[in-house]
């Protein structure tokens, strides 16, 4: 499917009044796993779903990929029903912490997935081959899928999502029990599908993740949406302004800017000088990075 | 059609691929081979001193006993077993969702499902079937060198127009039982009842919430079936003198449990009784109405089901 589809589409994602309700037979109670859920997500947007365990980001993508079905209210997938073949059809899921078919290798799991989709014969060997090189699989191809790592199984999860060239990608914890080094690859690759014009609607603990590669954010809890807008919006503080210099300032220039913020009617207090700082996972990336022998784990022939 | 028809088939590959890489079920099918093959070993046990033609029949009705017995019992143990894992594990392991994410529909995944229990019960009978047939073949080689050694005792008894008529006779006897074409009906026969079997492990499998409880129940209505014509026979003569929880319990267990006992017919075809082939058919289209029904139902359940 082109990626400029998607241009001049219907929402990639629509929902309204969108709940999940899970009686609690034996405590005569009822759960409310997703209270009435507005949502509308852009194509070729990346969107952030946020918010603690049980919070409601699962059932989210759960219930826009029809798997389950909405206790009240609606979704809609460009324009379709979630529960249509049409809308599963531009769809592809990787699921949290996925097992997938131990006793397959790489290619035929791959395979298996491209035929469920309608993809056969030599297109599905040219696709196969396209996504083992998008996700860097090449040295696992051959290998059962028991023996690979988390990162992996995370790569091969992406690629089996992808086989059908989906519009629309669902990512739930991509980056869950992955090492730092998978992670940013996985980051990098959603960064890939962005510029391909996919859209993505993913969900995570890794903030900073988040950060790096989401246009907006949702942010839940308890089952329902607190907080939504584009990170720009949510994260711009008003209340000051950070200046940045590719070399370091010596105190007596400044010294000198203290002088003139002050004449201009800033406190003393409120003015510093601090040098940028690197995150740790900016650390380690560029450290592990460097190491050609540990920059992936399937360089190691086994 | 074709599309829904392909994607059947894929899933059906993909859990006859599972069912031949699993280690318990390949332990299974070599050990049913092993025994199968071993029940030439068993039939000479068989009573010795009985006239040669008797001994040889003895030991040619062992090995069909064994070999049919056989092929049921672990036809129906790897059945249930790959039937009753089928959904818990692909549940379990979260497959599931990456399978119905795509544009495939329930009732596509649960038939595939059930194809490739089909596929894995063709291949098991198929070997077993093939182990049968050595082991009669190597029975009816051994009743042939018996025949020849125990008419050997008298000499030139090729001569004796009367002997040789004998042993024409005994020979064509051993040949005619261990080359039996109503054999084919028994495995046929057999078959059968292995997939309804299976028909009843996936129903059940659809809303259980374990494969213990898929193969425990499975067993207890197979089990039952075995009694169901008794229930019927018993409903149909005595329901009006039977107090109302009894009359609905043998109901149930009549217009609801499959007729399993139907299928003990194999005894006769093993026993050298004639049953006509209609009568297989009959048996056939019974099983056949029978997992439509179970099969639809299946996927009913199955829609519902929230994973």
């Amino acid at each position: 499917m082109d990626s400029s589809a998607s241009v001049g589409s219907p929402l990639a994602v629509q929902t309204s009044g969108l709940t999940k309700r899970y009686p609690l037979a034996w405590k005569r109670k009822v759960l409310v796993a997703l209270d009435h859920l507005d949502l509308e997500v852009r194509p070729g947007e990346v969107f952030g779903l946020l918010g603690p365990n049980g919070s409601g980001k699962s059932t989210t993508l759960k219930l826009l990929l029809g798997l389950i079905v909405p206790s009240e209210g609606e979704a809609r997938v460009f324009g379709l029903p979630t529960d249509s073949l049409e809308a599963r059809q531009r769809v592809g899921f990787l699921p949290e912490n996925p097992y997938f078919y131990s006793f397959l290798n790489g290619d035929e799991t791959l395979r298996f997935y491209g035929r469920l989709c309608g993809v056969n014969g030599s297109k599905l060997e040219k696709r196969i081959e396209e996504l083992i090189d998008l996700v860097g699989l090449q040295n696992g191809r051959e290998r059962p899928l028991r023996s690979y790592s988390k990162g992996m199984l995370q790569r091969i999860g992406l690629a089996q999502a992808l086989i059908h060239d989906p519009d629309l990608l669902f990512l739930d914890e991509p980056t869950a029990g992955v090492d730092p080094l998978g992670s940013s690859q996985i980051r990098d690759l959603i960064l890939r599908l962005k510029k391909m014009g996919k859209t993505v609607i993913f969900s995570s603990h890794l903030l900073e993740q988040v950060q790096e590669v989401a246009d907006r954010v949702a942010i839940f809890s308890l089952g329902k949406k607190v907080l939504e807008g584009s990170l720009d919006s949510l994260l711009t503080e008003d209340r000051g302004t950070q200046v940045h210099l590719p070399a370091q300032l010596s105190p007596d220039l400044q010294q000198r800017l203290r002088q003139v913020l002050a004449g201009a009617g800033f406190a003393e207090r409120d003015i510093s000088f601090t040098r940028p700082r690197l995150s740790l996972e900016q650390l380690y990336l560029r450290t592990v990075q460097s190491q050609p022998d540990l920059a992936s784990n399937d360089s190691r022939s086994k | 059609m074709i599309s829904s028809l392909l994607r059947i088939i894929a899933i059906g590959r993909n859990t006859f691929t599972e069912a031949i890489r699993s280690k318990v079920l390949s332990v299974l099918l070599i050990f049913a081979l092993v025994l199968v093959g071993c029940s030439v070993l068993v039939s000479q046990l068989a009573t010795p001193g009985l006239d040669p033609a008797g001994l040889i029949d003895e030991q040619i009705k062992f090995v069909k006993d064994f070999g049919c017995g056989a092929i049921g019992l672990f036809g129906a143990a790897i059945g249930i077993l790959a039937t009753a894992q089928l959904i818990p594990q692909e549940l379990h392991n979260r497959t599931i969702y990456t399978i119905l994410s795509k544009p495939v529909r329930r009732s596509e995944f649960l038939l595939g499902k059930f194809f490739g229990i089909v596929l894995l019960l063709t291949l098991c009978v198929t070997l077993m079937t093939l182990a049968f047939a050595a082991a009669l073949y190597w029975q009816e080689q051994q009743g042939v060198a018996y025949a020849d050694s125990i008419y050997g005792q008298t000499k030139n008894w090729q001569a004796d127009q009367g002997l040789l008529e004998h042993y024409n006779h005994d020979v064509a006897e051993i040949h005619a039982q261990v080359r039996d074409p109503r054999l084919v009906e028994a495995i046929l026969l057999l078959f059968t009842k292995l997939i309804m079997t299976c028909g009843i492990a996936l129903l059940i499998s659809t809303f259980a919430s374990s494969s213990i409880f898929t193969i425990v129940t499975t067993l207890m209505i197979y089990l039952i079936g075995h009694m169901e014509g008794t229930a019927r026979t018993f409903w149909l003569s005595h329901g009006a003198e039977t107090n109302l929880w009894q009359s609905c319990l043998v109901g149930f267990i009549s217009l609801f449990i499959p007729d399993l006992n139907a299928f003990t017919i194999v005894d006769e075809i093993l026993a050298g009784n004639n049953v006509p082939w209609h009568h297989t058919f009959d048996l056939i289209g019974y099983a056949v109405v029978y997992l439509v029904v179970l099969l639809s139902v299946a996927i009913v359940v199955f829609d519902y089901r929230e994973i």
